[in-house]
């Protein structure tokens, strides 16, 4: 049975994951937003009552699902109309969750591992518990029906295939059979459990076989008759009622007891064994391809649960969101995006920017500290890899092309200071970068090469970036380095075709910043000044006072 | 003489000495033979190991081995082999158990097995053609045996097992008891049918649980009680039969069983090398045949390359007329001591009449090998190797056949140049005066200047300087090995620029 969630065609998340995942998930904070994503937000009455505990199984599943980008527009699709069903059906996805989950921690429980089984070591204590997974299996399976056969509004590709195929894999008659085949070797496992206790029935086996002779005279060729278990009324062994039974049995013809002799009764205990393990086996190959089911679909069921929580924490924010749309390559367009994972650490509505850039190859952002540029940069960043794994994204609108190889080279800001092994530390991270270069790349640079002075790293900047551009590759950088920029800046100046465009953080002639990009040359300060004046000048006329 | 027949030997004698020589080890065929006993079992170490002395066996078993390469004769045999290694297992069966009702049965399941297999090997060697006097007698014999009873055997045991396959029986085990009834009719499987009716793989069946042991069990023997009740006539027969089996004696083609593992193990790895493309020929023997092959290989080396598919060369040689000794020079790692050694081969393989590793061959008797290959410091004796290898040779040089085909690979290494090539001259001109045929090789070229009897060979690089080991008539000359190695690993200037 096969769980196609993630991919109409397949089921592994076989597909190359991003370069260098650790630095996407560090640059753009990426953590938050998994983990905050992996905790379930319980409502009553329409009003949000608590938080539960983030599931580290949701916080692992996003991070290997995210992290893997999608490569076309209908892969994308696929998702998005699944994702949108979730949402609609309610506590569907959730509950194929929990029904997976719990299934594994049983089976667990059971002895799934080969630890497990080396410990019960006993044949005898291994079938049972094969017998115990048995009816574990046909439960769970049975719940999941239960939980699909309601779900009559799905639309999505996915889900509906899905559906259609576990109604068929586990139907209503495969059900029977292996409730019917489980109640017929119930002897084997009477009086083991719990809910048995106290039954004045005995379960006792019934067992026909036909069968020839084998070279050596030994039983051979059988076939099976019957098997099921019989219930009589308890008697207590070796009392009148027992007596009495076995007197009347005796008289059967061309028969004789397995009671009385050590080697008969071990026998036909080897002879239940052989039979309960033979159906076993016959039932199993019912349920062999639900083997790894469970796993498979709590993983994916796991990932659209979180994209289900995910938009819930973007409500519970006020964020807007929206499914992103592809486009081409050299194409960006979005309305009111919002730096998701900022709105989730600082619990606040971030400001929303909007931007367009036509057949650009090449975004330069320039402009005041603290001004939101970084915040600017994430922000596509993150809205670009939730859409490449089929998620909403926190904007009015967003269109963007598929970049299946993300790059991000970002000045781990902390430890800025300049000196060459932190350029040296830069340049190689590039140097890995252009390894894997390839089609389909976007790089976001994040004050790049700020390392160094400001002229060096601008000539460094030059070279490299126009390169990248001329090898095809997208680029968003957010930089200091205004000699770098004001030359870019010269040089394609009235020529759209260079296709490069410029973004500064605003900031109000009284030095207010808006916290929103707008067009326009670079300028020759990154108004650091302004900074200085409101936290050091400030802080010394206060002190002053 | 039944007993005495024998498939390897006309005169049906036995192999009472085991050949120690050191030519087994020298040239690889220790490797050859440990291949083939490692597949067929230990027993035919002993005939590889015998290297027949009548040049007519050499030619006896020649024939036979012609007959044995015929498909539908090799087919046969294999066969009848598989069908033997089947009757031992069953013979096991028998001794380990105990129940006498059981031990009949199985006797009876063994003779159908043992009669069956000869009778099948008789109606195939009847139909195939035969030339040879070794299998001729064999169906001679074959022929003889099955109408003194082993057919009858036969056709007794088949029906009693067909009798015991057919009988069928249910047992019923409810309220801690067992029943059974004998069935007429087959019945359908009612629980099998329903089990299978949503399952997966109708492969998994219900097998008898207490197979795993081969004696019957106390349930078993209770079930077979009350069936002997109800059908006494049944067992009756099955005792019947099994006395008519102690009749046969399975003694009177023992020897044949073994010996024609020989042809088989060797006709078995031909095949397999065939397939890989390397060539097999009858060689040519006879008074007056001169020494010479095409598409020479060393048998031991292909057959190691066999799972990795490397190339193995051949060579072509000829001994002219008058021409009694190759000198063999060249560069190290160019072949040399292979080309000894597939020599070698060629004369041991002829001898024991098998087929040789070779497009075409001609072979002359030869009624013995010798071989001297140099080995390392003995540390056991603590003689010094030029002292190891001089009583290595003594003996050697001591005889006096002429039919003796010698090998020797590089003698003298360790002594001083001078001293080497004088004794070097001397040996050789031994072996040429005895009359002995064979190859030297060596790194002194001078051993290789022109003297009555001698051929000077080389192993050939191409114009690269690269080891090509082709085996080829010309003047020694020498050689400068270091940088080959260079370029046999590729790691001169310009192929490294190449490689990165």
């Amino acid at each position: 049975m096969k769980v196609c969630l993630l991919y109409a065609d397949r089921e592994a998340l076989d597909s190359e994951n991003y370069y260098d995942t650790a630095s996407i998930i560090q640059d753009l904070g990426l953590n938050s937003l998994f983990s905050t994503s992996a905790r379930k937000l319980v409502y009553e009455d329409g009003a949000l009552k608590k938080l539960e505990k983030e599931d580290p199984f949701l916080t692992d599943t996003l991070r290997k699902v995210m992290m893997v980008p999608l490569t076309s527009e209908d892969e994308i699709l696929f998702r998005q109309e699944i994702v949108a069903d979730c949402l609609e059906a309610g506590t569907m996805i959730g509950e194929l969750y929990r029904i997976c989950a719990e299934t594994i921690e049983k089976w667990n429980e059971l002895g799934r591992t080969i630890w497990e089984k080396i410990r019960q070591g006993n044949p005898t204590l291994r079938l049972i518990s094969e017998i115990r997974v048995m009816h574990l299996f046909c439960d769970s399976l049975a719940e999941i029906r239960g939980v699909l056969e309601k779900q009559e509004h799905l639309t999505s590709r996915g889900l509906t295939a899905f559906r259609d195929e576990f109604m068929k894999a586990f139907s209503k008659e495969r059900e029977e059979y292996v409730r019917k085949g489980l109640n017929d070797i119930s002897f084997y496992t009477s009086g083991l459990d719990q809910k048995d206790e106290g039954i004045d029935q005995n379960i006792q086996p019934r067992i026909v076989f036909e069968c020839g002779l084998e070279d050596g005279l030994k039983f051979s060729s059988i076939r099976m008759e019957d098997v099921s278990s019989q219930s009589y009324k308890f008697a207590k062994h070796g009392g009148i009622v027992y007596k009495f039974r076995k007197y009347i049995n005796s008289r059967m013809p061309n028969s004789f007891s397995v009671e009385d002799d050590g080697w008969l009764v071990t026998q036909s205990q080897q002879l239940e064994f052989g039979v309960v393990s033979y159906v076993i086996r016959k039932l199993k190959s019912v349920t062999d391809e639900f083997q790894s089911f469970f796993d498979r679909l709590r993983f994916q069921a796991a990932f659209y649960q979180a994209a289900v929580q995910m938009k819930l924490h973007m409500d519970r924010f006020g964020l807007e969101w929206c499914f992103p749309k592809v486009c081409d390559r050299r194409d960006l367009e979005f309305e009111e995006l919002r730096e998701f994972v900022m709105a989730i650490e600082q619990r606040v509505k971030v400001i929303g920017n909007t931007c367009s850039l036509r057949q650009k190859d090449m975004l330069i952002v320039t402009g005041a500290n603290q001004g939101g540029k970084s915040t600017f940069l994430r922000s596509i960043g993150i809205a670009q890899v939730m859409m490449q794994c089929g998620l909403p994204v926190t904007a009015k609108s967003f269109r963007s092309g598929i970049f299946p190889r993300i790059f991000v080279h970002f000045t781990r800001r902390e430890d800025s200071a300049m000196n060459s092994g932190r350029l040296d530390e830069e340049l190689r991270r590039m140097d890995g970068i252009v390894e894997h270069i390839g089609d389909g790349s976007l790089i976001l640079l994040n004050e790049s090469f700020a390392s160094t002075t400001e002229k060096e790293g601008s000539l460094i900047a030059y070279d490299i970036l126009r390169a990248l551009k001329e090898a095809g590759v997208r680029i968003l950088t957010v930089t200091h380095l205004l000699s770098f920029a004001k030359r870019v800046y010269g040089e394609s100046k009235d020529r759209p075709e260079a296709g490069v465009d410029f973004l500064s953080a605003e900031r109000l002639p009284d030095g207010t910043r808006t916290f929103r990009m707008v067009r326009g040359e670079p300028e020759l300060t990154s108004f650091g000044l302004d900074l200085y004046d409101e936290i050091v000048e400030k802080g010394l006329q206060n002190r002053g006072r | 003489m039944q007993g005495e027949f024998s498939i390897l030997r006309p005169d049906g004698n036995g192999y009472d000495a085991e050949e120690t020589a050191t030519f087994y080890q020298d040239l690889n065929l220790l490797q050859v033979i440990d291949r083939l006993s490692g597949k067929w079992g230990r027993e035919i170490r002993k005939y590889f190991m015998y290297l027949p002395e009548d040049p007519k066996e050499g030619d006896y078993r020649r024939a036979v081995y012609g007959d044995i390469k015929k498909e539908p004769v090799y087919r046969a045999l294999m066969a009848f082999t598989e069908a033997m290694n089947g009757v031992d297992k069953l013979r096991g069966e028998r001794t380990r158990v105990s129940d006498s009702l059981q031990r009949s049965a199985w006797l009876i399941r063994e003779a159908e097995a043992y009669c069956g297999a000869y009778v099948a090997l008789h109606r195939e060697l009847s139909q195939a053609e035969l030339e040879s006097e070794g299998m001729l007698s064999l169906l001679a014999i074959l022929t003889e045996t099955m109408d003194g009873g082993y057919r009858e055997i036969h056709k007794l045991t088949a029906e009693a097992l067909t009798e015991i396959r057919k009988m069928r029986f249910v047992v019923t085990y409810e309220k801690a008891r067992m029943r059974v009834e004998i069935r007429e009719t087959p019945g359908e499987g009612a629980y099998d049918k329903w089990l299978n009716s949503e399952a997966q793989s109708e492969d998994v069946t219900f097998v008898n649980p207490f197979l795993t042991d081969a004696a019957i069990t106390e349930l078993e023997r209770a079930c077979l009680t009350i069936l002997k009740e109800k059908n006494k006539d049944f067992f009756r027969r099955i005792q019947t039969a099994a006395k008519q089996c102690e009749r046969y004696q399975k003694t009177v083609l023992l020897r044949f069983e073994q010996e024609v593992l020989y042809y088989l193990s060797y006709a078995t790895l031909q095949r397999e090398m065939e397939k890989a493309g390397h060539h097999f020929a009858t060689p040519a023997t006879g008074d007056g045949v001169r020494m010479e092959a095409k598409g020479l290989y060393d048998i031991a080396l292909a057959i190691a390359t066999l799972s990795d598919g490397r190339k193995v060369i051949a060579n072509d040689f000829y001994y002219g007329p008058g021409e009694r000794f190759f000198v063999l020079t060249g560069p190290n790692q160019g072949g040399k001591t292979t080309f000894a050694r597939s020599l070698g081969q060629l004369v041991y393989l002829t001898r024991m009449g098998l087929d040789v590793p070779a497009e075409s061959a001609s072979v002359p008797y030869f009624s013995n090998i010798q071989t001297h290959f140099s080995v390392e410091e003995s540390v056991e004796t603590g003689r010094g190797k030029l002292m190891d290898e001089l009583v290595r040779l003594a003996p050697m040089m001591a005889g006096n056949e002429s039919e003796t085909f010698v090998v020797i690979n590089e003698l003298f290494t360790t002594a001083a140049n001078y001293d080497a090539q004088i004794m070097g001259k001397r040996v050789l001109e031994h072996f040429i005066s005895r009359g002995c045929t064979g190859i030297y090789v060596t790194h002194l070229k001078e051993l290789a200047e022109d003297r009555d009897g001698v051929v000077s060979l080389r192993a050939m690089l191409n114009d690269r300087g690269i080891q090509t080991f082709e085996i080829r008539r010309g003047e020694a000359e020498d050689s400068a090995c270091a940088a080959n190695q260079v370029n046999k690993y590729r790691l001169s200037y310009e192929q490294l620029k190449e490689r990165l």
